[in-house]
């Protein structure tokens, strides 16, 4: 679990952003030890993430970003998720214009309360980032 | 409005290469709702920029501001201070604004980030649709509000072609039969005898074809 097989010197950061009714960072805990630095912000739907945030994490060193939002027909607003979901698409896109990778932005559903899949979602990011390396605009 | 789409990255990177300082001016009126140069547009295209150049090594300083309208020059006059601070403004308004902004600093060169395209409607959230030509003669009044000028493929003003099927263009049969919608528009309105009415071939002087058009207003001139 966590485990990243890279250049040490390489402590990749994530920044996660998540719905407060898909996840809670107090259920996170120590997870993830030194390898990792995560940032997580919450809001109080997945809708509220505006693309210039999810640029402006990687303007701010993040290496990959994890948007955690509810399951599809979960939404407590109805549609937040689809427009988290369509809004990250939008920036993946973005990004590869850019020339840093989509792959760095990723979005994923996840019932509340579901560590386990939280944490294979950052262990998903770090995998990438293990082919990825650091955010060549940080 | 005023329909415009930001252009590509690449193209704007393009642009924007001689220049180290540069102010991003957005436009909160058409290009705003068309979601192409209003605020947040302005500030997704700053941290891409932003972003672009840092990966690329290069080094560059962006400003980032939004007036109310970038055709009139009222408002223009509070982006002098900015302007004045950078040494290009790339505009994100439509072409007009980008004009109007070069009339009134003639020694910063202001560039276009949007490509401006048609004065159109939001047919619903994220789609947009050209609804007029801006032909200088308008006769909406005998086509039940539609106008065959914009909308249909062949500007037919005496009736459909004959070639559309299902109430679709047979150009685009993602296009509805601007002929179609009169018809039945027509008809709800109980107009039907507008279709008998001949409309002679159409003055094509009060359109662009006749050069670029000025209206002027004498009793608003002082």
């Amino acid at each position: 679990m966590l485990t990243l097989a890279m250049d040490k010197k390489f402590i990749p950061k994530i920044t996660v952003f998540h719905c407060i009714n898909a996840f809670s960072e107090t259920s996170w805990s120590s997870v993830g030890g030194n390898d990792v630095e995560i940032k997580f912000i919450k809001l109080p739907c997945s809708s509220m993430v505006k693309d210039v945030f999810l640029l402006r994490a990687f303007e701010a060193g993040a290496d990959a970003v994890a948007v955690l939002v509810c399951p599809e027909g979960q939404c407590r607003y109805v549609e937040g998720n689809i427009r988290a979901k369509k809004r990250v698409a939008w920036v993946q896109n973005l990004m590869d214009d850019i020339g840093i990778d989509g792959r760095r932005l990723s979005l994923s559903n996840i019932a509340a309360g579901d560590t386990a899949a939280a944490i294979q979602i950052i262990d998903g990011a770090l995998e990438n980032l293990a082919e990825l390396g650091p955010n060549p605009a940080s | 409005m005023i329909v415009a789409e930001q252009k590509p990255l690449s193209e704007i990177k393009e642009i924007v290469a001689p220049y180290k300082k540069i102010l991003i001016l957005g436009c909160g009126t058409c290009v705003k709702t068309c979601f192409a140069g209003g605020e947040d547009e302005v500030a997704v295209l700053a941290s891409a920029l932003r972003l672009a150049c840092k990966k690329d090594g290069k080094e560059i300083e962006i400003e980032e501001l939004t007036i109310e309208r970038q055709c009139e020059d009222e408002f223009i006059r509070e982006s002098a201070p900015a302007v004045s601070r950078n040494q290009g403004v790339l505009s994100l308004a439509c072409g007009a604004g980008v004009q109007a902004l070069a009339r009134r600093f003639a020694k910063t060169p202001v560039l276009p980030g949007v490509n401006t395209t048609f004065i159109g409607v939001l047919e619903r959230q994220g789609i947009f649709t050209e609804e007029c030509s801006g032909c200088g003669t308008c006769r909406l009044d005998i086509f039940g509000g539609i106008c065959p000028v914009t909308r249909c493929a062949k500007k037919l003003l005496n009736g459909p072609c004959g070639g559309s099927q299902n109430g679709k263009c047979e150009i685009n049969p993602e296009t509805d039969c601007a002929w179609q919608l009169i018809i039945d528009r027509l008809k709800a309105l109980g107009q039907t005898d507008n279709l008998r009415r001949y409309i002679p071939p159409k003055n094509w002087r009060t359109s662009l074809s006749g050069g670029p058009r000025k209206l002027v207003r004498e009793d608003h001139i002082i």
